[in-house]
């Protein structure tokens, strides 16, 4: 089958693709715009928090893992293809449905600081990004007022930001007993920016903080491309197609001239496009390009993560413990810049979270079942502060996604990670741990424990088409465009050149919106 | 399998203490563990040297047996364990005596207390503090 030429297709609904459409169908409302996604919307009412079931759902058909969701017990909505992560200790976590990652996300939404534009200028390593956050600011302001921002301007860590849309989700009890600790210490910290409601905004409740954000948001309070960017973005008249899964992207005589897709009753579909846009995170836009035969040899290379670990501290006094939204309660930039006397160069991102449901606390301790297993659970269950660690990963050619010999049921070749941490992401894990042991002290902990390096926490599918100017060492121009097929694009975190020590989708909405107002300049 | 030996193991597992219940305690589904997890089941009564014995035996015994079971099925046992661990935390025996609610986080949701004087007065110091980004 055969459909008619459109003008764009985006391949991929999740933060990048979406804010790319509603973007450029605004600038260039002739267009025709066509996004092909992989799953479907997902519908608030089937969500595992109305159920008494809901925290087995975290570890079967609602898990965060792609990987776990295949082989649950209950069939997920998240249109999942297996992904061999045993070359990797950190494991991809996503959703592949209409909103991307952004529909079992936490919601959390740093910016990137000036600096992580110019590691090689300022620090002497990794790379430059071809443009600077100056450059990216206005396409920032843009994405936080359409995904909706709860937090509190005046932040020391960061250039002044326009005032947030609304007032920051509240600490609670766990979070203002970690801020007593950062206090004590004289180190900063502030309320993180979620895009989640803390007030009713924009038509969408404000936060009951129930706690399960990571297996959808039943109210809604919390931002997702799907109730965010899409209604804008088919408002203006692009035509979102669940359930349609791109196989290639036809390539000839060095142009892109559309996409062949499976559609949702399995029928190969030849979809023509003066311009195709891949926004399918970095494993599966990676996948993709790769099997589409794109020419580049950086293509897949470079995956960054950000690699986490956690210091637990337990308190005498009672807390919260999983009240609220799971990612975003504090956070501190205190050793987020450069300081050689570490020993190593960038920095770490300390985030307070809020914590475990009991079954999750249950499956994480050590001995995990018998007398001493219930003891530990009843002194730590709401007794205790967690304080994630995040690194930042620097630019390394063999960490890479690489297609297999299997032919998956999706109809694409099987993808494989190899990722090795870096000494230098050890080096920065392990100070950062060092320091949020010193905050749960100085916060009243009387015991820590330490998770040197999280598995579950691969969210950040960063840099397998990065930016740059040289085609060895870079897949796309600053335009997103491919140096070997102009006409192709990319538009997410597979961009990145460097990662930051933050969680990227902030970045990555900015990004698709300076993109899609390049694209509709060039167009035009 | 008897549901004697069947309890048996799900409080060797779960064997509770002042605050919080056993796993019979907690009304967990024994007869559903003897139906999906037979093998790893058999293999604990098979290292007591039969069912029987391991009824007998006593806390110490018994866990001993279940730790030779971990380590030479972990992936079953692992299975076995989830499915305990799952069904105890979603007990109402169990989240109540945790002080958790035992209906699901929505429609109710919780209510966070709101930020106190000392931590208002802790932000507005780090608000006045010099800027910690480079240009």
């Amino acid at each position: 089958m055969k459909n008619d030429p459109v003008d764009v297709v985006v391949v991929g609904a999740g933060m990048g693709g979406a804010a790319f459409c509603a973007r450029l169908a605004e600038r260039a409302p002739r267009l025709r715009i066509v996004c092909l996604e992989r799953g479907g919307w997902v519908d608030p009412r089937t969500m595992p928090a109305w159920r008494r079931d809901w925290q087995r759902a975290t570890i079967d058909a609602w898990a965060t893992s792609p990987n776990l969701r295949l082989k649950a017990a209950a069939p997920s909505q998240s249109a999942d293809y297996p992904i061999d992560d045993r070359g990797s200790p950190i494991k991809p976590l996503m959703w592949n449905g209409v909103g991307g990652s952004t529909v079992n996300w936490a919601a959390h939404f740093p910016r990137l600081h000036p600096s992580d534009f110019r590691t090689k200028t300022l620090d002497g390593v990794g790379d430059d990004w071809p443009f600077g956050y100056a450059d990216l600011e206005p396409y920032y302001d843009q994405n936080d007022a359409a995904m909706g921002v709860s937090g509190l301007a005046g932040d020391p860590a960061y250039p002044r930001k326009p005032p947030r849309a609304m007032p920051p989700l509240a600490l609670g009890r766990l979070g203002m007993t970690a801020a007593r600790g950062f206090d004590a210490l004289g180190w900063h910290w502030w309320p993180v920016d979620a895009a989640i409601n803390s007030v009713p905004h924009q038509g969408r409740p404000g936060c009951n903080y129930c706690g399960p954000c990571q297996q959808g948001c039943v109210t809604r309070a919390k931002a997702s491309t799907d109730v965010t960017w899409w209604p804008k973005a088919i408002t203006n008249g692009v035509e979102l197609r669940p359930h349609c899964i791109v196989q290639q992207v036809t390539i000839e005589a060095g142009r892109a001239t559309g996409v062949v897709y499976r559609d949702a009753g399995g029928r190969a579909v030849v979809q023509p496009a003066s311009c195709v846009v891949v926004a399918g995170n970095g494993i599966g836009t990676a996948r993709l390009l790769l099997a589409s035969g794109l020419d580049s040899p950086a293509l897949g290379r470079y995956l960054m993560f950000h690699p986490a670990a956690y210091a637990r501290g337990m308190l005498k006094e009672e807390l919260d413990g999983p009240v609220g939204p799971i990612g975003c309660a504090l956070y501190s930039h205190e050793f987020y810049e450069t300081d050689a006397s570490r020993g190593f160069k960038r920095g770490v991102h300390l985030q307070v979270t809020r914590e475990n449901i009991p079954l999750m606390q249950a499956l994480r301790l050590e001995p995990a079942w018998g007398r001493d297993a219930q003891r530990l659970l009843r002194e730590e269950f709401r007794h205790s502060i967690a304080i994630l660690v995040l690194a930042e990963d620097l630019p390394e050619a063999h960490n890479r996604v690489t297609l297999t010999d299997r032919t998956e049921v999706d109809g694409l070749p099987g993808v494989k990670l190899d990722y090795t941490l870096s000494e230098h992401s050890r080096r920065s894990l392990d100070f950062g741990l060092d320091r949020a042991e010193e905050v749960l002290r100085a916060a009243g902990a009387h015991r820590v424990v330490r998770l040197p390096l999280a598995p579950l926490t691969g969210w950040h599918l960063l840099s397998t088409a990065r930016m740059g100017t040289d085609p060895t060492t870079s897949v796309t121009d600053a335009r997103g465009r491919c140096h070997a097929v102009p006409n192709l694009l990319v538009a997410d975190g597979s961009l990145f050149p460097t990662v930051g020590a933050v969680n990227p989708a902030s970045t990555i909405g900015a990004l698709a919106l300076k993109l899609a107002d390049d694209l509709a300049k060039d167009i035009a | 399998m008897t549901p004697e030996f069947l309890a048996a193991v799900i409080d060797t597992l779960l064997p509770g203490d002042d605050a919080l219940p056993s796993g019979t305690a907690a009304g967990l589904p024994l007869p559903a563990y003897a139906e999906s997890h037979r093998s790893v089941l058999d293999a604990i009564a098979a290292e007591a040297g039969g069912v029987e014995s391991f009824i007998r035996a006593d806390e110490a015994a018994r866990s001993t047996a279940v730790r030779a079971v971990e380590r030479t099925m972990p992936e079953c046992f692992r299975a076995l364990l989830m499915a305990v661990l799952s069904d105890y935390y979603e007990s109402e025996p169990a989240l109540a005596a945790l002080g958790w609610p035992t209906h699901p986080p929505q429609p109710t949701g919780h209510a966070p207390v709101a930020m106190d004087d000392a931590t208002a007065a802790r932000l507005d110091r780090i608000a006045r503090r010099g800027l910690l980004w480079r240009p």
